[in-house]
């Protein structure tokens, strides 16, 4: 296997999220004092760097790496900035919730950064093996991300279930990663395209495709998403919730039109796909219609996006679309993971904003939202503007989003989905629009005790509503990065 | 002589030994195990086609991912039981059926 | 070549089964009919070697003793490649040996880190 330097330097935000982790988990045992402020300030420097790492290799063309495990294109570039984006939430999202409980340590920081490398490595791979490491590099972090904060039953037993699941899924995949190899003798996606196959690529692909939609928590694989989400602590929640998420839907992406893009076997998955995708908008939304509790409302919530998303996915089909109409759709999936990530972030830390500290059965009830208009009108804007972007209103850039999704589709001729999306957005208005409802028309209830304001949380608040306002007002700019990123993948 | 068949007939019972495993047992430490019992069926259906490819030579690649998969299940494993201490420690048990302070 | 008929070869093995399944059945209930029974006392004594069972075998064991147990698996297995790495040393060269002294250097910084937070000692 040829090893160049210039394959090593393609890995450098990588390699930069990787050896921050390592200094991070260092400073921890040589250098863990009272004061442990810096740690989050080192975390977000290293993903500061690897999000510049990513947007300065833009530009070049594809690039296979090592002999053909990986690849350096725009897909792979754009996926990974966003994910760095998610990340440095994260981060900050962890500075401010953790500090005032008084459980920062270095291990948070360096689990996440960990987990990121896996994810940026994910959206690159292009052999089988590769997607399996990187799968797991990404998994094993996080699953010990949501057994960090041990207070109470709840982590615990969400890190359990999230372990079961997220182990039982990466063996669906590695079973299927077998079949895969059995039928065609390759594990580059490439090269298994090249080759072709019978039955038993078929029930390879099957189980490829069930065991990431477990990730990506798609219905009917969802199951755990709620109670997992809810029982980790807020910022490892948006953690899994946009970069778990937005890794496996780009690996999903890359597999399915590379390796499986023949006209012949993308009519095998595209029906699959459009099926998956209606049942996630539907239940998705029909079930966060029914929470008070509004970690497990944006739990869901994130469900359903993953619908969304599957739309855009079933779109870039290879055989039923010309390469316009595909490129048009991985770019659609680009940009709607983008304003996924910055929203649900964003949202996510309003939650943790206002979530009550010590031991408390509902920490997370509507009622926590009552009467913040009164008490912080700039949090309670913020928080109004991200829950518009989830119901997709414009301006802003959720509406974007979906807009460019349904539109896909539409190109892509699956117009029945088009409108099947738009009516189940629709249902998903009500419940977002609660919260807002709740903020501004209902007083506080008597007795409430406010949590107190935590800059860094007021700040992604402040920032992440501003982004999506922005991005959506103004969305020229980050729609052509998006088109201009399908590597190779469009076309 | 061992047929080759015999290697996938065997994977394809490991695995779904496993999956029954998975989603029939009341126990984190046997749920688990079944969840090995997957991997190891993944890895045990690699190395039969590297060794008896069904199109062109027998090459290493198979066995070359057999060796990563087994380094990365142990580091899933440890993970993995780090956990089920966890949730022993906080309940006293490691039932699954008790651990439902997440159902509404 | 992977015709599942040709599973056919394995009846010798399958009749292997049998016969020692039947031997086994026949003489445990020979031995049953014939034998004769007295269960008391030295006889339930557990035999000659070993020392008196006392107690349940399915007894805890502290958490401690798992700790270790999952870290020596963890760098057990990580070394495992070594060995491929070894026996194409020549080959691999100057690259190699940098890919595998950053490989092992990783691991080093984890094993300072147990060692650090104090997981391989015993005593406490």
């Amino acid at each position: 296997m040829p090893v160049s330097l210039a394959d090593i330097l393609a890995l450098l935000p990588e390699i930069l999220l990787s050896l921050g982790a390592l200094l991070l988990m260092m400073t921890e045992v040589f250098l863990a004092g009272a004061r442990r402020g810096y740690q989050a300030l080192l975390a977000a420097l290293f993903t500061a760097a690897a999000f510049a790492a990513f947007l300065a290799q833009r530009g070049g063309g594809p690039r296979v790496l090592f002999g053909g495990f990986a690849v350096s294109d725009g897909f792979a570039l754009f996926a990974g900035a966003t994910i760095c984006a998610g990340l440095l939430v994260t981060v900050v999202l962890g500075a401010g919730f953790l500090a005032p409980r008084s459980a920062e340590r270095g291990e948070f920081y360096a689990l996440a950064l960990l987990a990121a490398a896996g994810m940026c490595l994910l959206v690159r791979a292009e052999d089988l093996l590769f997607v399996f490491i990187a799968l797991e590099l990404m998994s094993v972090p996080t699953y010990a991300l949501v057994a960090y904060l041990r207070t109470g039953d709840r982590p615990s037993e969400a890190a359990f279930k999230y372990f079961l699941l997220g182990a039982f899924s990466s063996a669906l995949f590695l079973y299927g990663a077998a079949l895969v190899f059995g039928a065609t003798g390759r594990t580059s996606l490439s090269g298994i395209a090249a080759a072709g196959g019978g039955k038993l690529l078929l029930a390879g692909l099957a189980l490829v495709i069930a065991g990431l939609s477990f990730k990506i928590a798609a219905v009917p694989f969802h199951m755990w998403a709620p109670d997992v989400y809810e029982g980790a602590s807020t910022p490892v929640t948006a953690f899994m919730a946009v970069g778990v998420k937005a890794a496996s839907f780009a690996v999903l992406t890359r597999i399915l039109v590379t390796a499986f893009g023949a006209p012949a076997l993308a009519a095998v998955w595209q029906p699959l796909v459009v099926a998956l995708a209606l049942l996630t908008m539907v239940f998705g939304n029909l079930l966060a219609l029914t929470q008070r509790n509004v970690k497990r409302m944006l739990a869901y919530s994130s469900v359903a996006h993953a619908g969304y998303l599957l739309v855009a996915v079933a779109a870039a089909s290879r055989g039923f679309s010309g390469p316009s109409a595909r490129g048009e759709a991985v770019s659609s999936l680009l940009f709607y993971l983008a304003a996924y990530t910055l929203t649900t972030a964003g949202a996510f830390g309003a939650l943790a904003a206002l979530e009550r500290m010590g031991p408390d059965p509902q920490p997370w009830d509507l009622d926590r939202f009552a009467g913040l208009a009164k008490r912080r009108p700039w949090a309670a804007a913020a928080t109004a503007m991200l829950m518009l972007s989830l119901a997709g209103i414009p301006p802003t850039v959720g509406f974007i989003g979906k807009l460019l999704v349904f539109k896909a589709a539409v190109d892509a001729g699956l117009v029945p989905l088009a409108i099947a999306g738009v009516l189940a957005s629709v249902v998903g208005l009500y419940y977002y629009l609660r919260v807002v409802v709740v903020m501004y028309m209902q007083p506080a209830p008597l007795g409430s005790v406010p949590t107190p304001a935590s800059w860094p949380l007021d700040l992604v608040l402040v920032a992440t509503a501003t982004l999506v306002l922005l991005f959506g007002l103004a969305p020229a700019g980050l729609a052509n990065a998006a088109l201009s990123s399908t590597g190779l993948l469009g076309g | 002589m061992i047929l080759p068949s015999a290697y996938l007939v065997v994977g394809a019972l490991l695995f779904g030994l496993g999956l029954c495993g998975v989603l029939v047992r009341r126990n984190a430490l046997t749920a688990f195990m079944s969840v090995e019992l997957m991997l190891n069926a993944a890895n045990l259906t690699f190395l039969a086609f590297a060794r008896h490819p069904l199109r062109g030579a027998p090459s290493l690649d198979g066995s070359a991912i057999a060796f990563f998969v087994i380094a990365v299940a142990a580091a899933e494993a440890s993970v993995g039981l780090a956990v089920v201490i966890a949730v022993f420690r906080s309940r006293g048990t490691v039932e699954i059926d008790a651990l439902r302070s997440l159902r509404h | 070549m992977l015709a599942v008929s040709q599973l056919g070869s394995w009846l010798p093995i399958a009749l292997l089964f049998l016969v020692a399944a039947g031997l086994a059945l026949a003489l445990a209930s020979v031995s049953a009919l014939v034998g004769p029974r007295r269960a008391r006392g030295v006889h339930d004594e557990s035999f000659e070697c070993g020392s008196e069972a006392i107690g349940s075998a399915r007894e805890r064991f502290g958490v401690k003793f798992y700790v270790v147990a999952l870290l020596f698996i963890v760098f057990d297995v990580e070394g495992v490649f070594l060995y491929p790495w070894a026996v194409l040393f020549r080959e691999l060269a100057w690259p190699g040996l940098a890919a595998m002294g950053f490989f092992v250097a990783t691991l080093a910084i984890g094993l300072v880190y147990v060692w650090k937070k104090g997981a391989l000692d015993w005593e406490h």
